[in-house]
Parts: structure tokens; sequence; C-alpha cells
């Protein structure tokens, strides 16, 4: 069938491929192609050989393997990060990648055609359907290119950078030719030139942009699906110090093979960038940076480099304005909140590297802050962030006449550093305990609590993190805990997880799961009030719960939700360590986020963490007439207790 | 420039205390353990002078064998070399008898200069720095906030009473008690500690106490008054004559 | 001798005025332990000081002057109080726990293989020496073995300067001047002059009484009646996070846990609840006076001395009878 549009010109079934071709022109081609993969491989094998190079990470594993294969099916191939994150840009992109794929098999019986050996017949069934299939997604990537071109270049979303990507212009350029010269081959004669120049763009195209990959941040292409299957099992997954020479990412010879391959997946989509507490609020801190500073680095330095990576240890030339992202102020500003590592659609881990810099300052003594020696040594020599004495938290025990803990108790209840010595905090627990009675559980407090050495383990201080870690476990096992509930997400974290270098501590929840659980018989108000939850970044980005406080809410008023909920929840500003650290620069990220969740006009703001608590109190009282109320999930549902009976504290 | 720097080890601030049976010491069973916090003010400042100026700082501590700990911390946080006095009677020495044991080890040393911190948070005499000066015949100087190192010795900053203070020249080889706050203290890193392994202690046997005790401690017992709010009640014009009252008298502030 | 002798302190013929609390406490226990009392005063101008001794009971006044005591020095003052020491031969050396004091009186005790029972709160019978330990939480009682004069120095506040006895009619202090042997080359420190820093900007951790303000205080305008009190008591105005991050008060001037950390001799806290980030700045204070009108707000945990009330009314109370104590 062909139908005739333009003279000479008409659309046929069959996809035109030349028949003959001279001698010569094999020549040229395979000189072409053989200059091709040179090049290719020219950039590409020192980027091989940089993360060959690198350290071994010293936790590495393929285990689970069924989460990785499933990883790689979700995120890779169904690109559901990608489309999740940013749908209609998501799915441009997916477009693309999917055409890809579609192109493989066309892409080599294009090649094997010019030396006789292509396998696909355009007249045969196979090959019209197949063809035709291309000829879909040739479309479909031919339109999805050029919108992503229009969104770069003209509509220029802050999160891709200020600067014009050049790059970025020509690969979007080439791929639209390499469909462009596959469909035109719709509308011609087998025979003939115009088929023949299609051919040659088209092959000129693919061995144009087959060493360009390795140039540019397409090199994703090509090491994104293993970077997103060999990704680190389990989320802002610290790996432990090896040996005595290990203080973290210091240099160039401390970077792992893992982040080596991370770092040069970067497609530098700035997805990172655009969910982080400190780039939003007008701080140094740049995740995006942090990544691209550390391929910088790897590029001039290499991997066996003693040279540091923070640039406040080395020589930088001053006009780069880019040093400033891989500074100890910029690393040291990042609350660890997450939503970058969480939303990275190539696998990159951003955590472990931004904590591991961290490391490096701070276990060698690099990192010199009036606040951050107070809190360390606060913890050293009380035990606790607050560096209050160890008996106010006794004192506190006595007035509220906490049974402690003896083995017959089911629970061992966690106070941690706010639930002991923080008023709010204190409020929070009694407000659990109460609920715990109410229910009949029953439970103990430790006789003697230290903190769980999370702002230390964030920090980077892995001296006193051990030294807290190591005293927990000792105490839970002296003490035969084997179930422990706790008010504070970084609690539940670090105990549960982090603690894990150093031994295994009894089963630990958080209050919102146990209260969930129980929640048939916790009374149903009807006060008709509105309530917005936050979510906190330990209890949902970190250990994926969301719905059981909702339903803890939802049992005191009407759940309302902020804009950016779930997995998306914007940080309190307290984590990483931060909550003890000095003024902040730029605008306050709690004040950013009590704004949010204000703006909802919820009467009420839920939170189920004692920092964010304590953060939203003084931004929710800086916000002048009638801010919303502010109260924890605990205090939510014991309000509705009935009163208890008169407890004999301390006289 | 090498300094010496004498650091004791107490019980931890916020320990339980509870006194031993017989009422003469408190119960050092389920204690904890620590430096004493002026003396980590003198061994940041002695870091801080061998930054600037070279040198080497030596630790020294008497007690028993629990107090390497306390040493090896010193270790971490930069210190050269640590000379532990090995001594399980403390209890039996008064200041004095201690102050020899260290002035002992001191003389084989001879340092530039020696730092300790201005008193313990155990017994918090004050004394033991300016008795070990007597005992050496060193010049010395009291709750000193900041050190600089001269063509002729020392220029030092000491701290007086309310809110004055005064510099004071003095030659070396001396002995100054730091006052606590005069500089900030560094944390103690895990690369030091890893450090602190290849470094030396030396550990030396007490010499037995030849004298008796100058001055004994009888026993030990809780304060009556706890410290108990007192709310001051009345209009406003008796409270504050209440106030008053205690500002002249009890805190001394009028 | 026997006997009690006081060491009082002045300087250029100004007293410590501790010293009088030291001869309190000598004269009680050399009253309790039959024994006479006696004064040594050390320095440029003790002749004139000794004067006004002279009508206190008190058996010797001794008058310690040399050249080269002009100013202090620990090995000046040492060197001049052994002598004296050794001829008067006491059993008892009190002194005031003062600077000075700390500076050159263990020196003194071990020139005669004593040790000084320093910062003593409290004289039982015995005589027993009561000092504190691990920071208060412990009493601890102290003897001297008896085999040289016992060193004694009295934590302030213990005894009251207006406690110290006047003389009889009849028998009036003998005034003794005592010239020691000195040699320039003894004196191996030379001490400059004392001075006062500068106050550029506020140094809140130097402050020896701080008045501090908080959210109670509901208005900016409102800080005034508390700056009044803080000129009355002569001390420094601070506050608590909210008064700053409000612009009512400069930033400096915060105290708590992103702010300064102070230990002055008294935290006065108006209109402060006590939230922990404003505690840990003020725990080290010597004595809190808290005043707020919730009962239950933490700053009573801490607080020696606490007024449940509305400020508004009780601060300028306050300033008003201060001001009054003062004249």
């Amino acid at each position: 069938m062909t139908a005739a549009l333009i003279p000479g010109i008409h659309l046929s079934a069959t996809l035109a491929e030349p028949a003959h071709f001279s001698g010569l022109e094999k020549i040229s081609l395979l000189i072409g192609i053989a200059i091709s993969l040179v090049l290719f491989f020219w950039r590409f094998g020192p980027i091989l050989r940089t993360i060959f190079r690198s350290k071994k990470d010293n936790d590495f594993s393929l285990h689970p393997i069924r989460r990785r294969l499933w990883d790689f099916v979700w995120e890779v191939l169904c690109q559901g990060k990608v489309i999740r994150q940013r749908p209609l840009p998501g799915l441009a992109h997916a477009f693309v990648f999917w055409g890809f794929l579609a192109f493989a098999l066309v892409s080599l019986n294009h090649i094997a055609n010019a030396v006789g050996l292509g396998f696909l017949n355009p007249a045969s069934d196979l090959g019209t359907f197949y063809f035709f299939f291309a000829a879909a997604w040739a479309l479909l990537v031919a339109v999805s290119i050029t919108a992503l071109f229009v969104r770069r270049f003209f509509v220029r979303p802050i999160w891709l950078g200020e600067k014009v990507s050049y790059e970025s212009g020509v690969i979007a350029f080439l791929i639209f030719l390499l469909m462009v010269s596959y469909l035109g081959a719709f509308f011609v004669d087998a025979s003939g030139t115009a088929v023949k120049v299609l051919w040659w763009t088209h092959t000129l195209t693919l061995l144009v942009f087959l060493p360009l990959i390795p140039h540019t941040k397409h090199l994703h292409l090509v090491i994104s699906p293993f970077t997103v299957f060999l990704k680190r099992d389990g989320f802002s997954r610290i790996p432990p110090l090896s040996g005595d020479e290990d203080f973290g990412l210091v240099s160039g010879k401390d970077v792992t093979q893992l982040i080596s391959l991370q770092v040069y997946s970067c497609v530098e989509c700035g997805r990172c960038t655009e969910h982080c507490p400190a780039s939003n609020t007008g701080k140094v801190l740049n995740p995006k940076e942090i990544i691209l500073g550390t391929r910088s680095y790897l590029n001039e330095f290499g991997p066996a480099s003693e040279t540091s990576l923070l640039t406040d240890m080395r020589e930088v030339p001053s006009n780069n304005p880019a040093a400033k992202y891989m500074s100890m102020e910029a690393a040291f500003e990042c609350t660890t909140c997450g939503s970058c590592e969480y939303q990275c659609p190539v696998g990159i881990q951003h955590l472990p590297i931004i904590i591991g810099l961290r490391r490096g300052a701070t276990n060698t003594g690099a990192w010199e802050d009036t606040h951050g020696t107070k809190l360390f040594l606060a913890l050293e020599k009380h035990g606790n962030a607050l560096g209050l004495s160890a008996m106010e938290r006794d004192k506190f025990i006595q007035k509220q006449a906490f049974p402690i803990f003896d083995g017959t108790q089911e629970y061992c209840l966690w106070l941690g550093c706010m639930g002991g010595y923080d008023p709010k905090g204190r409020e929070i627990i009694a407000d659990f305990a109460r609920v715990m009675q109410y229910l009949g559980t029953t439970f103990g407090v430790l006789k003697k609590e230290k903190c769980t050495g999370d702002p230390a383990r964030r920090l980077g201080n892995d001296l006193v993190f051990q030294t807290m870690a190591e005293f927990g476990l000792k105490a839970f096992e002296t003490a035969k805990v084997q179930k422990i509930v706790a008010i504070c997400p970084h609690c539940v974290r670090t105990i549960s997880n982090d603690w894990r270098e150093y031994g295994i501590a009894p089963e630990i929840e958080h209050h919102s799961e146990f209260m969930a659980r129980h929640k048939a018989r916790l009374p149903k108000q009807d006060s008709g009030e509105s309530i917005v939850y936050h979510d906190p970044c330990y209890l949902g980005r970190y250990r994926d719960v969301y719905e059981e406080p909702r339903e803890i809410v939802s049992l005191a008023g009407e759940l309302v939700e902020a804009p950016r909920s779930h997995e998306r929840s914007f940080c309190c500003g307290a984590g990483g360590g931060l909550a003890f650290l000095g003024e902040e620069s730029g605008e306050r990220v709690s004040h950013v986020r009590a704004a949010e969740l204000a703006g909802t006009g919820a009467q009420i703001v839920g939170t189920a963490c004692p920092f964010c608590n304590t953060m939203f109190r003084d931004a929710l009282s800086a916000m002048g007439e009638a801010p919303p109320q502010l109260l924890d999930i605990a205090q939510l549902t014991a309000r509705a207790l009935p009163a208890s009976e008169m407890r004999t504290g301390e006289q | 420039m090498k300094i010496l720097v004498a650091i004791k080890q107490v019980p931890e601030r916020d320990a339980q205390i509870s006194i031993a049976a017989d009422g003469r010491w408190i119960d050092e069973s389920d204690l904890s353990y620590t430096i004493n916090e002026p003396d980590a003010y003198a061994l940041e400042e002695a870091l801080q002078l061998k930054e600037k100026n070279g040198g080497e700082v030596v630790v020294l501590c008497a007690g028993p064998e629990r107090v390497t700990s306390t040493l090896r911390e010193a270790l971490a946080k930069g210190a050269d070399r640590a000379i532990h006095i090995e001594a399980d009677d403390l209890g039996e020495r008064d200041t004095l008898g201690i102050a020899q044991l260290l002035a002992d080890a001191a003389r084989a040393e001879s340092p530039d200069l020696i730092l300790t911190g201005l008193q313990s948070d155990d017994l918090g005499l004050g004394q033991t720095g300016v008795v070990l000066a007597e005992l050496l015949g060193i010049p010395h100087a009291t709750i000193i906030m900041q050190v600089e190192v001269t063509t002729a010795g020392l220029k030092v900053k000491r701290e007086l009473e309310d809110g004055w203070f005064q510099y004071v020249e003095m030659p070396l080889p001396a002995l100054l008690t730091i006052q606590s706050g005069g500089n900030k203290l560094r944390y103690a890193t895990l690369m030091g500690i890893k450090k602190a392994k290849t470094k030396e202690t030396k550990t030396v046997q007490a010499a037995p106490a030849t004298a008796a005790q100058a001055i004994t401690l009888e026993r030990v017992y809780l304060p009556e008054k706890q410290k108990k709010t007192e709310i001051l009640t009345g209009t406003p014009a008796e409270v504050a004559a209440k106030l008053v009252e205690k500002l002249k008298f009890e805190v001394r502030a009028i | 001798m026997n006997g009690v002798i006081v060491l009082m302190e002045q300087r250029g013929g100004k007293w410590n005025r501790m010293s009088f609390e030291a001869l309190a406490a000598g004269q009680q226990l050399a009253a309790g332990l039959g024994m006479e009392c006696s004064a040594a005063i050390i320095g440029e101008g003790a002749d004139t000081l000794a004067a006004e001794l002279a009508a206190k009971k008190l058996a010797k006044i001794f008058t310690v002057q040399h050249p080269l005591l002009q100013t202090y020095t620990s090995d000046g003052y040492v060197a001049a109080f052994e002598q004296l020491l050794k001829q008067a031969d006491p059993t008892y050396v009190l002194l005031p726990h003062t600077y000075q004091v700390r500076d050159f009186a263990p020196a003194l005790a071990t020139r005669f293989r004593q040790v000084l029972i320093s910062d003593v709160i409290a004289v039982h019978d015995g005589p027993v020496f009561v000092r504190q330990l691990l920071q208060g939480k412990l009493n601890a009682d102290y003897k001297s073995a008896g085999t040289g004069p016992c060193f004694v120095s009295v934590q302030a506040g213990t005894f009251r300067a207006e406690a110290v006895e006047a003389g009889t009619a009849t028998g009036t202090a003998i005034t003794a001047n005592f010239t020691p042997q000195l040699e320039a080359n003894q004196i191996r420190s030379k001490p400059g002059e004392p001075f006062r820093e500068a106050a550029q900007t506020v140094d809140l951790s130097a402050a020896r009484l701080i008045v501090s303000v908080g959210r109670g205080i509901g208005e900016q305008e409102n800080i005034g009646i508390v700056e009044e009190l803080a000129k009355a008591l002569g001390a420094e105005l601070a506050a608590s996070r909210p008064i700053c991050d409000n612009g009512w008060l400069p930033m400096e001037r915060q105290v708590g846990s992103s702010g300064q950390t102070v230990s002055p001799k008294l935290y006065l806290a108006i209109g402060i609840s006590g939230a922990i980030q404003h505690l840990v700045g003020m725990k080290g204070s010597k004595t809190v006076i808290a005043i707020n009108k919730d009962e239950n707000a933490p700053i009573f945990e801490v607080a020696d001395y606490g007024v449940v009330g509305d400020l508004f009314e009780i601060v300028p109370a306050l300033t008003k009878a201060v001001l009054a104590a003062k004249n």
C-alpha cells in the first residue's frame, strides 16, 4: 500500500533499507565503528578503572537478591521513581527510555544490514510488526525529546541548574535525529539516494552518540541499571569503619566502589536538591553538588588520592564557585532528612556520603564547632545530649512514679534525651504512660539511660556513638529487656538499626505503632477539630510508618494532610544533630514547615516526634495571631482518657 | 618546651553517691570515673601551648590501675607521654603526701612548665598545685586564664575577685593552676584514640608514705539541708523585702 | 603562744571584707577552746587599718610591713608570714578563703609541713572543720593531727562579719609591728596592675549578677521594668531565646544552649518558663531566683528561691526595695 503525499515521497508499509552497500561504504562503516568504540572506551575505560580502583565496600552484599531484582524491575524497567516524582517529564523520559529498549534490535539490524548480516526482513510479518512497533516508539520518543528540550531550554525549571547545558541540547538533537532518520525510511523507496542518506544519517548519529555517552551525564544509560541494582541495602545505611586507619570520607582513598559508581551515575536532574530543606532555605548545602563535587574530585585527583575531599582542607582556585558546595559548612547543614536519597531515580545514596564526609571531619578533629564540641563533651560526661545531670531524669522518674524495669514488665519504656529531660518531651512521656496504663500494658523504665548516640552518629563522631551504643546494649542485656517502646523516632531508628554495628538490641517500636495496634480500645473522640499531621523524617522515610500515626490522629479529630506529606514530608530541621548546633543561616527550616502546616488552616498540628514538637513550638509561637495548637499523638490520645487515680509521687 | 600536666581522676559528676559502710568515704563499687574538669582545661592549655610553641606534653596521674583510662584519654587528646604513679592508698595520704608523689615524678622529668587544674571536683581543696610548686621550689600562679610564652619566661593572666584580672610575669620553670573555661575544650576523636595506642605510658610505683597525715578526713555525710526551692509569699512589697534580705545575706549581691 | 591568729587581707589600705568573717570565726574558735585570738595585717597601709581593730576583742594585732610587700606576691607573703608564725607560734591560723589566700596559703602551710583545711563552712566542737565535697553533695569532717599550726580558710558567708566581738573597755589589743627579713631575689614573679576588661560587647559568661527576662514579659516595651531592676542591682541583662529571636534584645544577651552559658553568683529569672534549652545555659548559677506566674514552670525546679506571682507587680516593688537597701 502506498499513498502519495508528496511526489517522490510516499508512506510505505515497509521500512526501506538500502539494498546494496559498496565496499568503500562497508570499510568506512567498520572504521567508523572502530573509531566510535575507541573514543567511547577512551573515556569510559578510565571511569571504570576509577570505580574498580576505589576502596572495596566492607559491607558489600548482594543480599537480598529479590529486593534488588524488584527494585531493578520497578525503578529501571518501569521507571517507577522517575515518573512518580515528576509525572509529566518523568513519563516523557520513560518513553525515551522504553523507545531505546524497543530500538535495540532495530539498531543492531541496521548496522548488520550494511555487512549483509541483516536478520530482520522488513517484508516479513515479524519484520513488519517489529518495524511498525519501533516506529510507534520513534514517534513517541521524538515528541517526548522535543518536549523535554523545550522544558530544559525554554521553561528552565531551577532544579536543572542555572547554566544552560549545551551537551543536553546536543544529545536531545541527536536523539531526535535518530528517530526522524528512522521514521523517514518509511517514506522513501528502498532504492535511490534518499534511503542511503537516511541510513548514513542514522548511522553517523549513532556513531557520534556512542562516544558522547561517557563524557556526559548520559553515562547513566550504561551504568545506572547497575547502580540501582547494587545499591546498599537499607535507607541511610552508614557502613562501619574498617580498621584503625579508617575515619570516614577524608580523601579519595576512602571513597568506595559503590560511591564511585553512584557519583558517576548522577544525571543532574536535581530532584535531590528540589526537596532538600537546606537548599530550600538558603543554605549552602546542595545534595546534587555534593555528588557532582565528589565526581569532579575523582576526575581530578583519582581514587587513591590523599587530598582532602572537603575544600576547607585543600587549595582551591579562587575562581571555583563550586568549591563552597564541598565545604564543611555545607556538609554540616544536612538534617539527614533523607528526601535526597529517597527519591534519587538512579540509586544514589546521598546520606552515607554526607555523613561519611562529616565522619572524616569529626573523627579527625578537623571539625571545630563550639556547639558540636559542647554536644560531644555533654554526651561523654553526662550521657545525654543536653548536658544535664542524670539526676534530673531520676527526679522525673520519681515524680511520675514510673516503675523501674525489672524483667517482670512487658515493655521497657525508653525515655530518650527529650523524654527524660525536656519539659515538653516529659509531658509526652507522661501522657503515653497514661495510655499504656489505661490499656493495662505493664512497663518499666531503665534505672540509668544514656543517649542512643543518634546526634553523634549523624554528626560523624564514631567514638562517642560507639560508647553510647555499647552502654545501651549492655543496659538492655543486663535488665533482660525483650521489648522496647519509645516516643522518639530517632531513638527507635538508632536502637533498631544503627546499634547493629555493635550488637542486636531487643525489638523496639514507636509509640504510634503501639497505639495503632490497640486502636480498637482507644476512645474515639468527636471533637470535630481539624488536625494536620506532620510525618517525621525518621518515622516516615526512615521507617515507612505513615498510616499508624494517622489512625491515632483520626481517633482524636479530623485528619488534614499537609501539602507535602508522607514520603514527601518536609523536615522540621532538628535532625542530623542540628537541634544541638548553633543558629542556622538563612530562613529557619522549622519556620518554613510550620508556616506550611499552619497554612492548612488546621486547628491542631499533630506530631509524633519530640524534636519536631520542640522545633514547631518556637516556630508556631512566633506566628502572630492564634497559631494552631501543637500536640503529640500521645497527648491527643491521653486527653480523652478518664482521669487516672492520684499517683503517689515523691513527697 | 616540656610541659607536665598533673591530672586527677575523679568520680563522674552525675554519679549517684552513696556513703561507704564505715562512713569515712563514698562507696566506690558502682562508680564511673573521668578526668577532673579543671585538669581537662589545664591539659587543653598545655596542648595549645605545644601547638603554638612546640615541645612535649607529658601527663602525670597518681592512683590505682583505673586511672590509666584517664591517662589514655589525655593521650588521645594529644598528650605525648603519660606517667602513671601507681598508688592504691591515696585515701591515706593528704595533699602534702600526694604532692610529694607528684614532686618525685616531676623532678625526674625536670619540665619547663607544670600545669594543673585549680581544684578537684571531688575533694576541692584546691591546693595540690601550689604545694607541688612549693616542694619543687619553683614560682607559681593560680587561677590562670591565659598563658603566653615570652623571652623571659611567661606572662599569664590571673583571675581576681569581682571581674578583676591581672597579668603576672614569671620565669621558667614554673607551675600554674588553670581556671576552667579559659579555653574551649577539644573533644576526644576516634583518630586521637587510635594514635594513643602507640604512645608511651610509664608506670612508677609510689614511694610509701613517710609521714603521717597532717589533716585527716574523719567522716562524710549528707548535708542536712538539701537544695529546696523556698517559695516566698506575700504582697509584692512583702516579697520584695524578703528577696532583698536574701540578696543581702544569702547571695551577698547587695 | 598558742591561740588563734587570723590573717587579714587588705589592698592599698582597703579591707577585703571577708577578713572580718574570718575574724569572727577566729574569735569563736578561740572562745570555744579557751584561747586568745589575735590578728595579723600585712602589706602597705596595715598600720592605719590596725587602728580599726584596736576596739575589737583581740589579744594582739600584728602589722607586717616591708617595702617588698607593697604589692601582693605569693613569695613575699609566704616568707613574711612564715617568719611571723614562727615567732607567734599559734595553734590555729585562720584565713578568709579569698583568691589571694588560695594563691599563697597552701604554700605557707607546706612550710610548716601542714595542709590547709580550705573553704570551711562550719566549725564544730573538737574542733572539727566541715568542708563540702563533690560540688556540695556531701559534707566532710576534717581534723588536724596537731603536729603544728592548723591552717584553716573560711568560706564566704559562713560567718557574719557583724559578729566580730568588740573588746572590753579595760583590755585593748596590743599592736605590734613585725618587719620580716626579705630579699628582692626571693620575689620571683612580677605582678601587674589589676584591671577590668573593657566591655566592648556583653560578656555574660563573666557576669557576676544576671537578671534575665523571658516570654512572660509579653511586649517589648515592658522590658524596661526589668532593665530598671538590673540597673538597680548592678547586674547584666540577659534573656531567653524568644526575646532575642524577636529582636527585643541583642543575640549576645541570649542565655541558653544556642546562646551564652553563664555561671553567675545570682541568676534572677523573670518570666522565664525554664525550657531545657534555657536551663542548660544557666544551670551553673550559684543562686537562682525565679519569678513566674505559673507555679508549675520548670524554672522552679532549679530555683533556690521562687516567687509565684505577677512580675509586673513584683519586679517594680523589688527594684524599689533594692534601691532603698543600697542607700
